[in-house]
């Protein structure tokens, strides 16, 4: 080799030798990087490369199922074939969404908008179809290769085995929301994006009790998602089922006794001895079955739109959250309160009727004419309001609003449902927040509001479990629902622990008043004509709501709301078994159209009960409106014994 | 043209000849891990014919190959490449395979003749290098970068421009001209990037900013891959055990990033190794050029040297995240014969050097 650098102007060896640290140079840098991943941060990597490999697949856990308080099915869940996408897989999400749109029929917005949640986890499955059919599971096995990110899961899917049955007591379940998310409630819970729970009712009430423990398998998966090994498997645990307080006969027959007529209002029924709810009505009603099912398909979000856009809101629940004026079923509190307060005394109760009372210019009517100067008795019998206006002026408002207060009036009950209104009772302060410009109490105020009219209007729940209480001679139980949580491998059975509120009553005061209600029914009073069983022993109170001064009343809606209350037996060696309360909206006035629903409730219980047909009327009705379920989906096999049978319940 | 004798045996550089057997079969355990059919036993196969080919190219005289050879050699790898343009089978977004009963890769035969070529030109080149030398140098080298560059091949392409520079920079480029040169590439590099398809941009900028890559983009592989390599610790997951590589994480685990495996399995000491036995090859080959009898056969083999060490940087430099995915493979560990044979091709004319450095 020639080394003369002279003669070549510069030095080959040099540069060979520069080249040659160049290379050293490289090495280094190399394997410092790799020094610095592999040794310095390997910890961190290792954990990286098993958060690839590793994934836990939720196993939803069955709700518990929800059950009449006789055994009979309400609420139960069967597996479905479901197809549900996972974003964390989703390399292209429009060809996901082309896909989906055009072969499985899924919604297109709403999946865009499900792809695009930033608050969901990647690893929470999205729920695109539900009860695949066989040929689309086909179609996904058979594209499982391009489209990694869309799988076929069986899962339990909620199935309201009557439909509209009861749909306000029961609830729906849906996805918690975003805002639900913050709340302590559910945060603290560890509730998560995604989470379905209960949206209403005793779903939501209960939640925690009927949701369960998820289970998980622990996955080894390839790059492409699918499972290649299974490292573990947790089993989830089943809910507790809830055996509700409710009787099916009576809330299939109280939801027949509005629908066939077209009738909306609300019903209640419930044991005045311990708060349970035989049966509770609101309608319209809805199906909860359509936010079950909760695709992400145009057919299933038009039928929820259809409901929750719905003018007659039939997810409102009118026994607990709309709020009515009393009319004159709110003289069994008036009369009790004046009673106790001495105002009028058990022999000295007569006071003058007059057909109404003139209050300076104003003539207040009594609608059911001039009953001379009745006693106490009479005057419930009759529903004398010319007598109640005069004993609410001679109370006060003041007295007025203590005793109604006592009885739980304007308070929440306390029911197990969510959202309960509180209504509005008579009292001053009322008047000067809600009139400003007329803020003082007058006498005429007093006057229309001791018939329950003016400043009163309360949901149904609030007036039973009020004049319950009454007829349990001062024993308010709060009403409820839950009757028991059955036991699982977990949980321990739970009851619900009912303490009523006492108030002393004399047995004086409640048996005039249960006597008068007595003679409502069974003395040719207000509901004389409503046809009762005598052998019941019925003592019950109409009234009439007004919905605008009668003298306006042209079309149906303004028609006034019918409202019945009614108990029985009411008799003095027998306690009150069944409490109804029934307000037919603009139904007119109280017997008429709410008289005959307490009183085919009332028969439907006692003929349960005695084993016997009661009263003919309602033979021909429960012939003419059987109640079946719902057949599940074809395929689908059902999760628990869901037969309409009688199990014993344990207590 | 082949002559064996006493004295030549005595003079094969065994460890030389060693050291690319060892990688070879350090690779070959990477790809029995993560390799689906027969890619093993192809490389076993290229393995055998590379070492038949360096044997007979040790005992060919490397000047009557530069003089005689090279320009032959030259031109039917252009004609490849040309034919690779109509004829080749596109993988993975390039088309540089060229399927005549076997698969080959017609670019990386193009690699050692350009060389070559560059070499025999240098041989009668004295001094420092004047503008004419630049531009037939440049004229050597361009008909591969161009038809490559048409193949879409960037990795390749870029490749022809490293052992151009080494060319420049060993031949007697004037210094300023070297840093101005630098200065130009340095500029032209970032003037470029705007232009660049969205992939490759992606694939830059992933090098310096991996949070926030999209996982599930082109940033994707190297994400992928720096997981890989620091999952595998000191010791590795064990051969055979890496789920990066074997859980298809990695993708052409076998091939690009088969570095990675052996980063996965066998851990920091796995790549030391790995590194050792390369700075062993570019050692003897550096030892080889100094003590070359000709400028021709000393440029040859720095050529050479050039052109594995900007392989094994721009293919680990991908694999530990520092260098965008240009698909240039570890020479001899990634899995393609074509590669292998240019190798064990390369190390043969430098040991043929070696056993005629006193000849005259």
């Amino acid at each position: 080799m020639s080394k003369n650098p002279k003669e070549e102007g510069y030095n080959f060896e040099l540069r060979m030798r520069g080249f040659q640290y160049m290379v050293l140079a490289i090495f280094i840098l190399l394997g410092l990087r790799f020094y610095v991943l592999q040794v310095a941060r390997h910890e961190d990597y290792k954990a990286r490369a098993e958060n690839n490999r590793i994934r836990d697949i939720p196993i939803l856990a069955p709700r518990g199922a929800i059950l009449d308080r006789n055994g009979v099915v309400l609420v139960d869940n069967h597996p479905a074939f479901n197809v549900v996408v996972f974003p964390e897989d989703v390399a292209s999400k429009e060809e996901t969404i082309n896909t989906l749109v055009e072969n499985l029929g899924v919604d297109r917005k709403e999946l865009t908008d499900e792809l695009n949640d930033k608050v969901r986890p990647g690893s929470q499955p999205i729920l695109v179809k539900q009860n695949a059919l066989p040929s689309d599971r086909a179609w996904i096995a058979a594209h499982e290769l391009e489209h990694p990110e869309i799988k076929v899961d069986q899962q339990p899917q909620r199935i309201y085995k009557y439909g509209n049955l009861a749909s306000h007591v029961l609830g729906y379940i849906g996805e918690i929301s975003p805002k639900q998310l913050e709340y302590s409630r559910y945060k603290d819970a560890g509730y998560k994006s995604g989470d379905i729970i209960g949206q209403g009712g005793i779903e939501a009430v209960y939640d925690e009790i009927l949701r369960g423990q998820n289970g998980r398998r622990r996955v080894i998966v390839d790059s492409r998602g699918r499972p290649v090994a299974e490292l573990e498997k947790i089993e989830p645990i089943k809910g507790q089922d809830i055996v509700t307080t409710l009787d099916f006969d009576l809330q299939n027959l109280a939801e027949n006794l509005f629908t066939s007529k077209n009738e909306t209002g609300a019903l209640v029924a419930l044991n005045p001895q311990n708060g349970e709810i035989l049966a509770m009505v609101s309608v319209p009603s809805f199906d909860p079955n359509v936010f079950a099912r909760n695709v992400v398909s145009t057919e299933n979000r038009k039928e929820v739109r259809a409901i929750v856009n719905n003018p007659a809101h039939p997810l409102f629940n009118k026994a607990t959250q709309s709020i009515y004026p009393t009319g004159s079923t709110w003289k069994i509190m008036m009369a009790t309160a004046a009673l106790e307060e001495g105002v009028i005394t058990p022999k000295s109760s007569r006071i003058v009727c007059g057909g109404g009372l003139q209050l300076g210019n104003r003539f207040l009517n009594d609608s059911g004419g001039n009953h001379g100067s009745p006693d106490i008795h009479a005057a419930i019998v009759h529903s004398c309001d010319g007598y109640f206006y005069r004993l609410g002026l001679k109370m006060g408002v003041d007295m007025i609003h203590d005793w109604v207060s006592r009885f739980g009036m304007g308070q929440k009950t306390g029911i197990d449902l969510p959202s309960e209104q509180k209504g509005i009772i008579p009292s001053r302060e009322w008047k000067k927040r809600v009139n400003p410009r007329d803020p003082v109490w007058k006498d005429f105020d007093t006057a229309i509001a001791s018939i329950g009219q003016g400043s009163v209007a309360v949901p149904p729940i609030q007036l039973i479990r009020a004049e319950a209480g009454i007829v349990a001679g001062g024993k308010f139980y709060t009403p409820h629902l839950l009757k028991e949580a059955r036991a699982t491998q977990v949980e321990d059975v739970k009851y619900y622990d009912n303490q009523p509120t006492e108030l002393m009553l004399s047995p004086v005061t409640v048996g005039i008043i249960d006597y008068a209600m007595w003679g409502v029914v069974n003395e040719g009073g207000t509901a004389g004509g409503v046809g009762f069983p005598r052998e019941l022993n019925v003592g019950g109170k109409t009234g009439t709501a007004q919905v605008i001064a009668r003298e306006k009343v042209r079309t149906k809606e303004h028609k006034d709301h019918s409202w019945f209350i009614g108990f029985a037996p009411m008799h003095t060696d027998q306690k009150a078994e069944i409490g109804v309360v029934a307000i037919t909206e603009n139904g007119g006035w109280g017997a008429s159209a709410s008289g005959p629903k307490v009183k085919m409730i009332q028969a439907e219980y006692f003929s349960k009960k005695l084993g016997r047909p009661i009263l003919p009327e309602l033979v021909a009705f429960n012939a003419q409106f059987q109640a079946k379920p719902e057949p599940a989906p074809a395929g689908a096999r059902v999760m628990v014994n869901a037969d309409r049978k009688r199990q014993p319940v344990r207590q | 043209m082949v002559e064996i004798n006493q004295r030549n045996l005595r003079d094969v550089d065994w460890l030389l000849l060693l050291a690319p057997v060892a990688l070879t079969v350090f690779g070959c355990i990477g790809i029995e891990s993560t390799a689906p059919g027969p890619e093993l036993k192809k490389q076993i196969i290229a393995l055998v014919i590379g070492l038949a080919v360096a044997i007979v190219v040790m005992f060919t005289d490397y000047r009557k190959v530069i003089m005689n050879v090279a320009p032959f050699f030259y031109g039917i790898t252009n004609v490849l490449l040309v034919l690779v343009l109509f004829f080749g089978k596109e993988v993975n977004g390039n088309r540089n395979w060229l399927h005549v009963g076997v698969s080959v890769q017609p670019s990386e035969l193009a690699k050692i003749a350009t060389i070559l070529m560059l070499a025999r030109f240098m041989a009668r080149q004295r001094g420092e290098l004047t503008l004419k030398d630049i531009g037939i140098m440049t004229a050597i080298v361009l008909p591969p970068i161009i038809l490559i560059q048409r193949g879409g091949d960037t990795g390749t392409m870029l490749t022809f421009g490293a052992i151009l520079a080494s060319f420049y920079f060993l031949g007697g480029m004037r210094k300023l001209m070297l840093v101005a040169g630098m200065a130009v590439m340095v500029v032209g590099l970032v003037t470029a990037f705007p232009h660049l398809k969205p992939y490759q941009q992606e694939r830059v900028k992933v090098i310096f900013d991996p949070a926030s890559a999209n996982p599930k983009g082109y940033g994707y592989q190297t994400i992928q891959s720096v997981i890989a390599v620091g999952s595998g610790g000191v010791v590795g997951k064990g051969i055979g055990q890496g789920t990066q590589g074997r859980l298809g994480f990695l993708p052409f685990a076998w091939t690009d990033f088969i570095g990675a495996v052996v980063a996965e399995e066998m851990g920091f000491l796995g790549i030391l190794l790995m590194m050792v036995l390369y700075l062993l090859l570019i050692w003897r080959l550096i030892s080889i050029a100094l003590g070359a009898r000709d400028r021709a056969g000393a440029l040859m083999v720095m050529g050479f040297v050039a052109l594995i060490t900007f392989h094994i940087l721009s293919n680990l430099g991908m694999v530990i995240g520092i260098m965008p995915i240009m698909g240039i493979p570890l020479p001899l560990m990634s899995s393609g014969g074509t590669a292998v044979i240019s190798m064990f091709l390369g190390v043969g004319l430098a040991l043929s050097v070696r056993m005629r450095r006193f000849v005259n």
